[in-house]
This record gives structure tokens, sequence and C-alpha cells, in this order.
């Protein structure tokens, strides 16, 4: 009686590492599929932050106004271009074509970025 | 900014230079418009009555470029979508200001048309509010210029 007892618990301790392998397994395939990538952009104190940005393909970015004051984010190339944003306010593009993507803001044209997507 | 010396856009509000650069001339000749005024109205002195009427002459004149700069960077930036904030605000007061530099203007234009008149004393806190809201304005403008910023 002891003995299957011991031999049940052996097997059921197996089952269970062997389930919790499938499960990593499982794990490890889920963050292998590619992910969309987000990235943010500060506005704050007449300057984008970072100014420059190099991004896969497909890559979202998201520009937040920290600054007291409106500011814009508009493509030179008018590829995108936000409404008036103000503090707190958000923008968000998503880049699926490869290229460079210079921007500004209209209300103050020395504030400028750049976007590289590869 | 990528500029292109053939589009008018770009030569008319490159940087916000001409709206920034007009709204000085206003602000500056009304102020002293002002001050003129009510040192002429203490001191009864006609010269200084003269000078601060053709500085505020002056001024209701050069609000005409002034305003169209702004409105014009208002639809060719930001192609005239609706503000709010700070930059309502800087519309509403400029606009405001404008209104009241032509109405100290016309009262002192009424006046002088006819020598025997004399200018009422009514127009003295009307000048005064006018320059408080030309200031306020002013102060708007140089926060949304950024310039007390890097930029």
């Amino acid at each position: 009686m002891r003995k299957s007892v011991t031999i049940g618990t052996f097997l059921a301790a197996f089952g269970l590492a062997i389930a919790g392998l499938g499960a990593g397994a499982g794990n490890v395939a889920a963050s292998a599929q590619p992910k969309p990538e987000t990235m943010e952009v500060k506005v704050d104190n007449f300057t984008f932050g970072p100014a420059e940005l190099t991004v896969r393909v497909g890559t979202t970015i998201t520009w937040t106004n920290r600054d007291d004051i409106p500011h814009t984010v508009v493509s030179t190339d008018k590829v995108f271009k936000s409404k008036v944003l103000d503090t707190d306010e958000k923008f968000s593009f998503t880049f699926s074509t490869p290229g460079t993507f210079p921007y500004f803001c209209s209300i103050h044209p020395k504030m400028t970025g750049k976007v590289v997507v590869q | 900014m990528r500029m292109n010396p053939f589009d008018i856009r770009t030569v008319v509000l490159a940087k916000h230079a001409q709206h920034v650069v007009l709204i000085h001339f206003p602000i500056a000749l009304f102020i002293t418009a002002v001050a003129l005024d009510y040192l002429a109205q203490w001191t009864k002195n006609q010269t200084l009555a003269a000078a601060a009427y053709f500085n505020l002459l002056l001024a209701a004149v050069s609000t005409v470029p002034a305003v169209a700069t702004g409105f014009a960077a208002w639809q060719w930036a930001l192609e005239g979508q609706q503000l709010k904030g700070i930059l309502l605000m800087h519309l509403v007061l400029g606009c405001m200001s404008s209104v009241l530099i032509w109405l100290v203007c016309w009262i002192h234009w009424r006046v002088r048309r006819h020598p025997a008149a004399s200018l009422s004393t009514y127009r003295l806190p009307i000048e005064a509010v006018t320059v408080l809201l030309v200031g306020l304005t002013g102060h708007l403008g140089g926060f949304l210029s950024g310039v007390n910023g890097p930029g």
C-alpha cells in the first residue's frame, strides 16, 4: 500500500513537472511573437525628447505635451499632423513604412525632431 | 524645418517673425501715448497732448498688420483649427485690446476735430484698462512664443 502511494506521489510530481515545463514552453512561444512596439516622446521645455528616435516599422510613437504651453507635432513632409496639444494631451502615430520623418512644432518652428524608421 | 523661399507661407510665417516683430509697435506706441496723455492731463501741456494723440494714431494704425499677421498665423500655421486655452485667450484679448485702442483713438480724434471741445476725463480709466489688456495679451504672446525658453 505504502509503495503504491509513493509511486502515485512520484507520478503526480512528475506530471506536474511536465505540465510546468509545457506552460513554460508556452510562455517562451508567446514571448517570441513580435509585439507591436510603442515609444514615447516627451514635449517639454520647448524640446522634443528624445529629439531623434530610431524605430522599427510598425512602431507607434506617442508624443505627450509635458509643457505648460501648447505645442503641435507636424511632419515636415506632411505625413502626420497633430492638433494643438495642451498640457498632458497626447498624439500617436504608427509608422508603417521605413524612412526618415523629420517633424516640428508649428507654433514654435525651432522645435524640431526626427524619427528614423528601419 | 525646411525653408522654401518661394513658399509664401514659409516666407511670411517663418518662425512667426512678422507677428512677433509687428506686435511691438502698437504695444510700445500705445503705452507711450497713454503715458503722454496722463502727463498732458496732469501738466495741461498741449505739446504733450499732441504727442499723445499722434502716438495713439500710429498705435491704432499699427494694430492692423499686427492683428492681420496673428490671424494669418492661426489660419496658416494651425490651419484655422479651433483654439482653446492660452491661444484662445491670446486671440480674444488681442482683439479686445485692438478694439479698445481704436476706441481711445476715436475719442481723441473726435475732440481734435472740434478745437473748442476738451477731452473728457472718462477716457483715462479706459486707457488704463486698455494698457492692462495690452500687457496681458503681450505677456501671453511672449509665453506662447517661448521668449523665455531655449526654443
